[in-house]
């Protein structure tokens, strides 16, 4: 019954779409690695394990006045 | 302008735990692995009922995936964590709960395995209180990890988290979905799964189980612990990313290239191996990034034994990341499935890359969480790299040579068009040389964790009388988000591209969480939803009919001694295999299953078609001694089969479960039938045993419900439906 129910409600298409708007996704991101302006995102989070101790980015800090 | 500085320490002493509790249950772990390699050549160490390669062999693997692997991911996400957000972990008291409870359930495996309470899932062996146990430990260190990702006080999530992030999430979903099943019993429980859907969602569980248990942490171990030690960041950080959103986004699909060839639908067959081949790419991508990121030191590696081992483990993750793939395609997967080929590719993956990932990350760790100057003995973790690697490449050469030499004779024919080798037995005995290599090669890689043993004992031994605790100072994360590097452009389409969003999910671990699992539950969705929902994928067969009570009771004990990991029950389309065997095996004859016992490796022939082969006596004389029957047969002897009473009361409660199941078991059997069916049944039984010659008095042994449940094997085609009653 409900394998009837499912086999005849042609959800197919949804797999489809989400194939495409995982692909579009996928795209996305990798766009988005070597845009040149995260270059130096990337340059200083890549340095991240060598500091075990030190704050790396005092600008992303509260600042006390 | 003076920065506001929180101070605070890490949490070493969970590391030094975990640590101890890496190696113990590793050596353990992989002494089970030798000793059921040395029962496949000398069958008589096999001390049944206990000690078994059946009850054995699934305590090996969960040792070195979930005690020595598990306990080596947790080390070093401990370590790395804590250092990596700038902060300690959320929760002491859950650290110290997760450890605990973690080795209770270890604990817990090497008691229950061994007494044959198992679901019959690989590595999902683990019966149901255990399971439970799993999930709410490993809730606690997704609160600890996610509570100290919260606290952190550094606003990137370096990959390495990532990698973390996703395994956390993968494995718990895929935990709970795999082993979902009613209970019948405290230690007994049937998979609420049948059949093909069954397997699909097995190794659905298992092959993600390898990607999100023994990859992805290992990955984030690699991209942390390899930059340390070499002292240098990874090679190329942008290609870390792509390594780890292709990882998520093609991992998750790969699962039914386990089932090539099975009652699997073949689209879901062909699917699974499109998405593995393509995972060629980023596993290479990500091997070529660990190695390169040595570029400049390779001159190091040749003194420091530290780097040996990470640059081994990596090539071993591109090794077996490459051969993966490979055994994915079905022409390939044909000639593989069911041989060594696939235990040799395990062995590369589990010994190289896992084991050396994780010696090269315990030994940089030692003088750090035991705060000594250097590891005790720097000779002896040289020597241990080379016995290590080489064993290794004992185990897997001796190993592959047996897969292919096993597949090729399988599928062997003669001149008349007849098999070459229709005697199975032929098959193994063939491979019995190669198998003391793997001894040989097993037994160095042991010693090596031997030394490695040693070298921790006396590295401890020179730990401070008093542990320091340094105390580290950080700023404390501003609520809102300071640190553009440029204005946000205007324009959606604009800021799109800057792709803040993405930095914005960074800095929001929930949101980033959720994509994750968003992509591994939708991949998972669309590929198991449709053999559960679409009728066609599973043709009913009208002959085939649930199990006797007493069929079932056989069952359950044929699962209680792992029969399921020599003998397969599932007949290829192969001319060989329907020649050797009979007719292949059609989705619709295991429609009532639970669990689907298929198998996954042929050391015994399939079982299949055992039904009507032989006699009731050959049965009862085979389990007694399997040498008796056939001289030269390397099975254990189950001779307590024929003097263990059989629990008929018992079966009621499981057909109950059955029932509950949506297994049609009519109401004669409903209403606590069940044993008085099953009496008769096994009284029958036992007469045509008499008759024959056999041994008197066994109608109320476990061996008659054993001897039922082969009897029934695959007869199910030949039944009239008419004569049955069947619709």
């Amino acid at each position: 019954m409900r394998t009837d129910v499912m086999s005849g409600a042609g959800l197919a298409i949804y797999a489809e779409i989400a194939l495409v708007l995982f692909a579009a996704a996928f795209l996305a991101i990798v766009v988005w690695i070597w845009l040149p302006r995260n270059a130096t995102m990337w340059e200083r989070a890549s340095r991240l394990p060598l500091d075990d101790s030190h704050p790396q980015a005092p600008r992303d800090r509260v600042v006390e006045h | 302008m003076t920065a506001r500085l929180d101070t605070f320490t890490y949490d070493d002493d969970i590391v030094r735990k975990f640590l101890v509790a890496t190696f113990v249950w590793g050596f353990i772990g992989m002494l089970v692995g030798l000793i059921i390699a040395i029962q496949l050549g000398v069958p008589s160490l096999n001390l049944a009922p206990y000690l078994t390669f059946g009850r054995l062999r699934p305590l090996h693997t969960n040792a070195v995936i979930f005690a020595f692997a598990g306990n080596a991911f947790f080390l070093g996400a401990y370590y790395s964590t804590q250092r990596l957000l700038k902060a300690r972990m959320f929760s002491d008291a859950l650290s110290r709960f997760h450890f605990w409870g973690w080795q209770a359930i270890i604990v817990a495996a090497a008691i229950t395995l061994p007494m044959g309470f198992t679901q019959a899932k690989e590595y999902a062996e683990l019966e149901w209180p255990i399971d439970l146990a799993i999930a709410v430990v490993w809730v606690a260190f997704a609160i600890n990890f996610f509570g100290t990702i919260a606290r952190r006080r550094e606003r990137h999530l370096y990959v390495a988290i990532w990698f973390y992030i996703a395994s956390i999430i993968t494995v718990a979903i895929l935990h709970i979905f795999n082993n979902l099943s009613i209970p019948a019993g405290l230690f007994k429980s049937y998979s609420i799964y049948a059949g093909v859907q069954d397997a699909f969602m097995q190794w659905w569980y298992g092959h993600n189980a390898v990607a999100f248990f023994l990859t992805t942490p290992f990955l984030g171990l690699m991209y942390y612990f390899m930059p340390k030690a070499a002292d240098r960041p990874v090679f190329s950080y942008k290609l870390s990313i792509l390594h780890f959103w292709t990882l998520v986004f093609l991992y998750i699909w790969a699962g039914p290239h386990h089932l090539h060839y099975t009652a699997l639908p073949d689209w879901a067959s062909t699917f699974g191996m499109v998405f593995s081949v393509m995972l060629w790419m980023p596993s290479w991508g990500g091997m070529v990034n660990g190695l390169l990121t040595l570029r400049g030191a390779w001159h190091k590696v040749t003194n420091d034994p530290i780097l040996k081992f990470f640059v081994v483990g990596v090539t071993a993750y591109g090794m077996s990341t490459f051969e993966g793939p490979m055994l994915s395609i079905k022409s390939v997967n044909a000639l593989a499935h069911y041989t060594d080929w696939i235990i040799a590719h395990v062995h590369t993956g589990a010994l190289g890359w896992n084991g050396f990932i994780t010696f090269g990350m315990i030994y940089w760790l030692l003088p750090r969480v035991f705060q000594t100057k250097a590891v005790y003995s720097t000779k002896a973790m040289e020597l241990h790299f080379w016995i290590a690697t080489f064993g290794i490449l004992l185990y897997v050469t001796a190993i592959y040579s047996a897969g292919i030499t096993q597949g090729l004779m399988w599928r062997a024919f003669d001149e008349t068009g007849r098999l070459a080798f229709p005697d199975f037995v032929e098959t193994t005995l063939r491979l019995m040389p190669m198998y003391w290599v793997r001894v040989v090669g097993g037994t160095m890689y042991l010693v090596g964790m031997g030394l490695f043993g040693w070298n921790i004992f006396k590295t401890w031994q020179m730990r401070p009388a008093r542990y320091e605790e340094p105390q580290i100072q950080a700023a404390p994360l501003s609520p809102v988000y300071e640190g553009h590097e440029t204005p946000q452009p205007a324009g959606a389409f604009a800021r799109f591209v800057s792709a803040g969003w993405h930095r914005r999910w960074e800095r929001l671990p929930v949101t980033f969480t959720v994509m994750t699992t968003v992509a591994v539950v939708v991949a998972s969705l669309f590929e198991i939803l449709p053999t559960f929902l679409v009728k066609s994928n599973i043709p009913t067969i009208a002959s085939v009919q649930p199990y006797t009570p007493l069929e079932l009771a056989g069952r359950d004990i044929y699962i209680r001694e792992g029969c399921f990991n020599c003998h397969s029950q599932m007949i290829r389309p192969f001319r060989h295999e329907t020649e050797r065997y009979g007719d292949y095996s059609k989705p619709g004859e295991s429609v009532y299953d639970h669990p689907f016992l298929w198998g996954s490796r042929r050391i015994g022939p399939d079982l299949a078609r055992q039904g009507g082969k032989y006699p009731d006596l050959w049965h009862v004389r085979h389990m007694n001694d399997p040498k008796e029957i056939v001289q030269q047969s390397i099975m254990p002897a189950y001779p307590h089969l024929l003097t263990a009473a059989l629990d008929f009361d018992g079966i009621q409660r499981r057909v109950d479960a059955m029932a509950m199941l949506g297994v049609p078991y009519g109401d004669a059997v409903k209403n606590g039938q069940a044993p008085g069916m099953a009496r008769a049944q096994a009284r029958e039984i036992a007469a045509r045993v008499l008759a024959a010659g056999g041994p008197d008095g066994l109608e109320d042994k476990e061996i008659m419900a054993v001897v039922a449940y082969l009897q029934r094997l695959g007869t199910d085609l030949r039944r009239d439906v008419a004569a049955t009653g069947g619709n």
